[in-house]
This record gives C-alpha cells, sequence and structure tokens, in this order.
C-alpha cells in the first residue's frame, strides 16, 4: 500500500440534516486507489460526492466510516499536506493581496523562507504566466487568472501528489488548454495528480486512470483506454484516399465479413478552430 | 527518499513562524480593509474635547480629558475587537480560502492562533495610537498648565509654589493612565477571544455581533446584579453556583473598568492590577481554547 499515492478504502460519509430525522450520504463505501506518477480522473455529475471524496483524502473532514491515505499515512495527519496540493474549485483567494504576496503567505505556511521562497515565487509566476500582474492585487483578476494564482499555489511546496478539484471550471478554451498541459508537464516530472472533472472530452486527453462516481458509488473504473474502447470495432483514418480506394476496402471487408459501419470526412474538434481562430495572427500588410 | 519520508522530516508539529505568517496576514487584511478609520474618529473625538475643555479648571480639563480619552479607547477597541473578530473564520469558509490553508502542512490549533494574534496586533497597534495621541494631548495641556502655574505663582514662596506644581503633575500624566491603557487592551484582547469562539459555531456574522452585543451588556451588569442577590437574605448555594456558571460564561467586564478610579484621581494599588490583568489572560486562554476545541469538530 505505501507505492500507492492516494489509497481510499471502505470509505462512507454521511452528512445529517439538522434539526431532521433524515441524513446525505454523499459518498458510500469508497474503494479508490491512485499510483505513484499517475494522473487519475475522478469523474460525475454535480452532487456525485466527486468534492466530499477529495476534502475527506486531504483531511479537511473527516469520514463517517473507511479510511484514505496518501503515501501509506493516514491522510487526517497534518503532515501529509508537506507533500500535497490542492486547488479547490472556483477558489477564492484573498483579494487584498496581489498575485506575489498571495503565493508569499502560501510559500510561508509550507515553511518557505528568505532567497528560496522569493526564487520559487518568482519560478512559479512565470510558470502560470502572471508575471506582469504579479503586483496587482487578486481582487483585479478575471477568474481564468485566479485559477492560475491557484494552481501555483498548488505547487509552491513542489508537491509529490496534486488534487485539483475541477480545474478548468470557468475557464476560457485557452486558459483550459494551458492547464491541461501543465498537467501533462507535471505527469512528466514524476507528479500524481488526481483531479476531479465533469468536463469529459479533457479528462479524456490527460487522465491514464479514471473512477465514474454517481450517488456517491464508484460504478466504473479503469484505464482510460480500456474503459472507453469498443473492442469488436476498429477505426483507419486515411489521408488522400481516392474514391476507388475506399470502395476497394469496403469490398475486401466484405469479404472477410466485416462490416464498413460509418465513412465520413475527419473534422477537427470546436476546441481547436476556437483555439486557431482567436490565436491567428493579424496579417502584417494592410489589404488592398 | 521517498514522498513519505520527505513528508517525516520536513514537517514541525508546531510552527511559530507558521502561525505568524497567518497573524500578519490577518492583520494585513483588516488593515486594508480600512478598520483603522475607528483611529480617525477618536483623534477628532480627543481634539474636539480638548478645545471644548479650555474653559475649565486644570483638574476638570484633565480629569475630562482622561474620561473621554479613556473610554473613547475603551469602546472603540472593544468595537474593533468584536467587528474585526466576527467575520474571520465565516468570510474564510464562504471564500473557501480555508480549504487552501488547512490543505497546507497547518493544524487547525495554529490556523485559530495566527487568526486571534492577527486581531491582537491589530489591537496592540490601534491602542498604542490612540494612546500616544491621547498621552501627547495630556502631556502638552499638561505642560501648559505648568507654565501658566509658574507664571502666576513666580512671586508666591518657593514651597508653595512647588506644592501648587506637584498638585498639577498628580492631577496630569501618571503611571495610572498607563495600567489603565494596558487593561483597556486586555479587556479588548478578551471580547476578541470570546468572538472568535462565537464565531467557530455561528453561521453568520450578524449573529456573532449579536450574540457579542448581547454579552458585552451581561458582562458590565453582571457583577452589580451578583453584589445585589449575594446580599439578598435567601442567598443560597443553589444561586452562588449559578452565578459562578454566569461568571465564567460571561466575562465580568466591569473587573476591567479602572478607568473610573483614574479619573477620580486614585491610585491603582499593583496587586488590583496584577489581579486584573491575570483575570484577563485566564478568559483569553478559556476562550481560545473553546475556540480550538470548537473549530477541530466543524466540518468545512
Amino acid at each position: 500500500m505505501t507505492d500507492l499515492a492516494v489509497a481510499v478504502e471502505g470509505l462512507t460519509k454521511v452528512f445529517p440534516i439538522p434539526f431532521r430525522k433524515r441524513s446525505i450520504v454523499a459518498v458510500r463505501d469508497l474503494n479508490l486507489q491512485v499510483e505513484a506518477g499517475e494522473v487519475y480522473g475522478l469523474l460525475g455529475p454535480n452532487g456525485s460526492g466527486k468534492s466530499t471524496t477529495l476534502k475527506i483524502i486531504l483531511g479537511l473532514i473527516s469520514p463517517t466510516r473507511g479510511r484514505t491515505q496518501i503515501f501509506g499515512r493516514d491522510s487526517s495527519e497534518v503532515a501529509t499536506r508537506q507533500s500535497v496540493g490542492f486547488l479547490p474549485e472556483n477558489p477564492y483567494f484573498y483579494k487584498f493581496l496581489t498575485g506575489t504576496e498571495t503565493l508569499r503567505f502560501f510559500g510561508k505556511l509550507c515553511g518557505l523562507r528568505g532567497w528560496d521562497l522569493k526564487d520559487r515565487v518568482q519560478e512559479l509566476l512565470d510558470l502560470v504566466s502572471l508575471t506582469d500582474a504579479r503586483n496587482q492585487r487578486l481582487s483585479t483578476y478575471s477568474k481564468g487568472m485566479l485559477q492560475r494564482i491557484g494552481l501555483a499555489q498548488a505547487l509552491i511546496n513542489e508537491p509529490a501528489l496534486l488534487v485539483l478539484d475541477e480545474p478548468t471550471a470557468g475557464v476560457d478554451p485557452a486558459g483550459s488548454r494551458d492547464i491541461r498541459n501543465l498537467i501533462v508537464d507535471l505527469k512528466t516530472r514524476g507528479v500524481t495528480v488526481l483531479l476531479s472533472s465533469h468536463l469529459l472530452e479533457q479528462v479524456q486527453e490527460i487522465c491514464d486512470r479514471v473512477g465514474i462516481l454517481a450517488k456517491g458509488e464508484l460504478v466504473r473504473e479503469g484505464p482510460l483506454d480500456e474503459l472507453i474502447a469498443i473492442e469488436d470495432r476498429t477505426e483507419i483514418v486515411l489521408e488522400n484516399a481516392s474514391g476507388k480506394l475506399l470502395k476497394e476496402i469496403e469490398k475486401l471487408a466484405a469479404k472477410s465479413k466485416a462490416k464498413v459501419i460509418e465513412r465520413r470526412t475527419s473534422t477537427t474538434t470546436l476546441e481547436r478552430l476556437f483555439l486557431d481562430a482567436t490565436t491567428e495572427k493579424a496579417p502584417s500588410e494592410p489589404r488592398e | 527518499m521517498s514522498a513519505n519520508d520527505q513528508t517525516a522530516s520536513k514537517y514541525r508539529a508546531f510552527s511559530p513562524a507558521r502561525i505568524f505568517a497567518i497573524a500578519t496576514n490577518t492583520l494585513t487584511e483588516l488593515t486594508r480593509q480600512k478598520v483603522f478609520y475607528v483611529l480617525l474618529i477618536f483623534a477628532l473625538v480627543l481634539i474636539g474635547s480638548s478645545v471644548f475643555m479650555a474653559r475649565f479648571t486644570f483638574q476638570q480639563e484633565f480629569q475630562i480629558l482622561k474620561d473621554i480619552s479613556l473610554g473613547a479607547m475603551s469602546i472603540f477597541s472593544s468595537l474593533l475587537a468584536v467587528v474585526a473578530t466576527a467575520r474571520l473564520i465565516s468570510q474564510d469558509v464562504e471564500d473557501r480560502t480555508i480549504y487552501t490553508i488547512l490543505a497546507k502542512p497547518v493544524p487547525r490549533f495554529e490556523y485559530v492562533l495566527g487568526k486571534l494574534a492577527g486581531v491582537f496586533l491589530l489591537l496592540a497597534i490601534s491602542i498604542a495610537v490612540m494612546a500616544m495621541l491621547f498621552v501627547a494631548v495630556l502631556y502638552f495641556s499638561e505642560q501648559t498648565v505648568l507654565s501658566q502655574t509658574a507664571h502666576e505663582m513666580s512671586r508666591a514662596p518657593q514651597e508653595q509654589r512647588n506644592d501648587a506644581l506637584n498638585s498639577v503633575r498628580a492631577a496630569g500624566l501618571n503611571v495610572e493612565v498607563f495600567a489603565g491603557v494596558a487593561v483597556i487592551f486586555l479587556k479588548a484582547c478578551l471580547l476578541a477571544a470570546l468572538t472568535l469562539l462565537v464565531s467557530t459555531f455561528a453561521t453568520t456574522n450578524v449573529f456573532t455581533i449579536a450574540v457579542m452585543a448581547f454579552v458585552y451588556l451581561i458582562g458590565h451588569l453582571q457583577a452589580t446584579a451578583r453584589e445585589y442577590w449575594l446580599q439578598q437574605p435567601g442567598a443560597n448555594w443553589a444561586a452562588r453556583g449559578f452565578l459562578a456558571v454566569i461568571a465564567l460564561i460571561f466575562p465580568d467586564l466591569q473587573a476591567f473598568n479602572l478607568v473610573d478610579a483614574i479619573v477620580a484621581g486614585a491610585v491603582i494599588p499593583l496587586a488590583i492590577f496584577t489581579e486584573t490583568a491575570l483575570l484577563g489572560i485566564f478568559y483569553v486562554v478559556i476562550y481560545t481554547l473553546a475556540a480550538i476545541f470548537v473549530f477541530y469538530g466543524k466540518e468545512l
């Protein structure tokens, strides 16, 4: 169990409703394992128990039953958070602080001092492209900028485990792409990432494994490729294929009792189209 | 070295530096919210009152100056303590800032201590500024009266003149004034600690402030009520027990009122000052421990 970044065993969380006899079961008998170095996506609709699970893993709320561990230690121990970074959903930071002051504050909480702190703050401001806005108060930041400063504070202590709750919620496609690229980059550096999201297409691009929560229960889990693969179907993508060639392929398929189900022109994604359109360079010379 | 080993080697269960980081951040938060405007009001009250006092004798002038200044200092610092503390934790929970802080290696008791220390710093700075202003006005008034008296009695015998000057000095700035300021600070700290305790289980800031207004009222009345009940012929052990519980829950704020004695020109014995200071520290410790206890059980 010590080789795991996160281990959740038989986790149940019940929230009693004050002054009523009823209670809400937010998470029910959840078992989950995140291996060190992987990107794990916790998926599910709103109210499925994703955020509650993450909060229990981080020791912010206590479980009704079961246990959670981070790198082999009970996650209720404050010491485990020395190696964890967390970005909550729609984070609001102290609006009266500037970007630099925010990172310095969180750095001090993690034990950073002096030049180490100064260098780390500068490095992170560069990483999340907020160097120019470093002396602005957070009250003037856009939602995307707040998300990026949030990500920077989560990375201040060079965590071995990064927990992200809806990291791209409310961020425009370009910002969202930057965050995804950053997650991929962190993975190559050996950082384990546990993220929750309901933006499935984005999760599909970056996660090694996913778990799907519904009404507090884990209903599916496994490597992404295996989960979404349709076993008896194969896709071939061709470039510059003539009509004659396509007809021959269909004939060959029919001969071997296979069936061509769909034939269509390849398309780009709407996101790619958006990014290409919004990052296009302006023409160098005016048109006549 | 595994991540687990690194965690074990780096982490310290108690870190004054973390508490200090939260305290200074809280102070920054409160000052940037312009709570120091309270000081401006105090300055205006003080300057206004000193202009108004020009018509009185010097004893009356000094008495009124002390009465208004120490009274205003007590009310403003109490108000500042309650209003500044009431929203500290609830705002962090509402804005989810608390998640990012407690997801760092910060034990909950350090968070509570840091927040409270931040308010104490604010109170210390505010009261120090108000006290400096008050002492300056009192000092210059005293110097003016001293020079006037010396001038008026220039032809009087030496002994008579010294008596007159000493009576001015006795009515002016003395060590009792500083003892009074210290007790005002302790009272404000006590109110801040109690407000923090109430805010750990309150659902809204309005509720916290309403409870504290009630506590403030009871705290000032309970000593009088206690004396009245205990003097009744039927006062038994049950009444005494009930009064003891009330005294623990609601601080006896009247015990921190040394202003009347100072204004009357009484000497505050060291024993009384020490007793009052220890009572204040006792309340602050009890309320802080209770706040930490409640906060540990709080679901965020």
